[in-house]
């Protein structure tokens, strides 16, 4: 059971690299980057919960701090995007007109 | 019941990632954060979910509703690139391969160093060798950067 849930949450990272490198736009970028994170969460409460590990689990309260930073500074890079470039994709963003 | 709560998480997932409009996407990540937050409620994990249902279906779906609405404008469909489906493949097989040879080996009890080491050695070195490939991989993306940067500075001046 233990190595069934480690590769779901395995697939769920592959999924998010996925939707990271498949570069559409910022908003599923910035899903997939919560599933990568996620992924992660689930490894380690799955671990703590199998292997006794209650560090573990202080760990996942931490990345899930940090995954909650990480969507307010995204939701502000992402507006900012949009505001410079007037595009929503990667590809068309020029980090040369934010200094301007 | 917990194996068929992580398969709709999966389909969400890639439901989330792949749908065209972006509400139905948007519903769809709430509802996989909600599975996982039901999830962890499952595994007697109980601060963890309400955390996980709290923080992100509560918190970062609303974040990102309220980026929508802000920006109001449509978003393009998704694109299907195969060479990040074949990436995500092998990184899939390759993490799922180290992670059942590392869970299947055997604990030993040794206090030895020169024991020690050769343990490491002997189930371990998969592992290293997969760090000094990210090490090397993130050293020769930043040094091309850092040769961009320069290039982009020396035209401005």
């Amino acid at each position: 059971m233990f190595e069934i849930q480690l590769i779901f949450a395995v697939a769920l990272f592959s999924i998010g690299l996925y939707g990271i490198s498949s570069k559409s736009d910022f908003l599923r970028i910035f899903f997939a980057l919560e599933m990568l994170l996620n992924a992660v969460i689930l490894m380690l409460a799955v671990s703590a919960q199998h292997l006794n590990l209650a560090q573990n689990l202080s760990l996942a309260y931490m990345v899930i701090v940090l995954a909650t930073l990480e969507a307010a500074a995204g939701v502000l890079i992402f507006m900012i995007a949009h505001k410079v470039s007037n595009k929503i994709e990667p590809d068309g963003f020029n980090v040369d007109r934010i200094s301007r | 019941m917990s194996l068929l709560i992580l398969v709709a998480v999966l389909i969400l997932a890639l439901a989330s990632i792949t749908l065209e409009k972006t509400v139905p996407a948007m519903i769809s990540f709430a509802m996989m954060m909600f599975l996982l937050g039901l999830y962890y409620l499952l595994l007697d994990e109980k601060l963890l979910g309400l955390l996980q249902i709290f923080v992100y279906t509560g918190g970062i779906v609303v974040l990102m509703l309220f980026g929508i609405t802000v920006i109001g404008e449509e978003f393009p469909p998704a694109k299907a690139r195969g060479w990040a489906i074949v990436a995500a493949v092998l990184v899939a097989a390759a993490l799922t391969y180290l992670l059942l040879v590392v869970l299947s080996v055997p604990k030993v009890d040794t206090t030895a160093v020169t024991q020690q080491a050769s343990y490491f050695s002997q189930h371990y070195a998969d592992l290293v060798l997969i760090f000094a490939l990210i090490g090397a991989s993130l050293l020769y993306g930043s040094m091309k950067m850092l040769r961009f940067l320069r290039c982009k500075a020396s035209d401005h001046v």
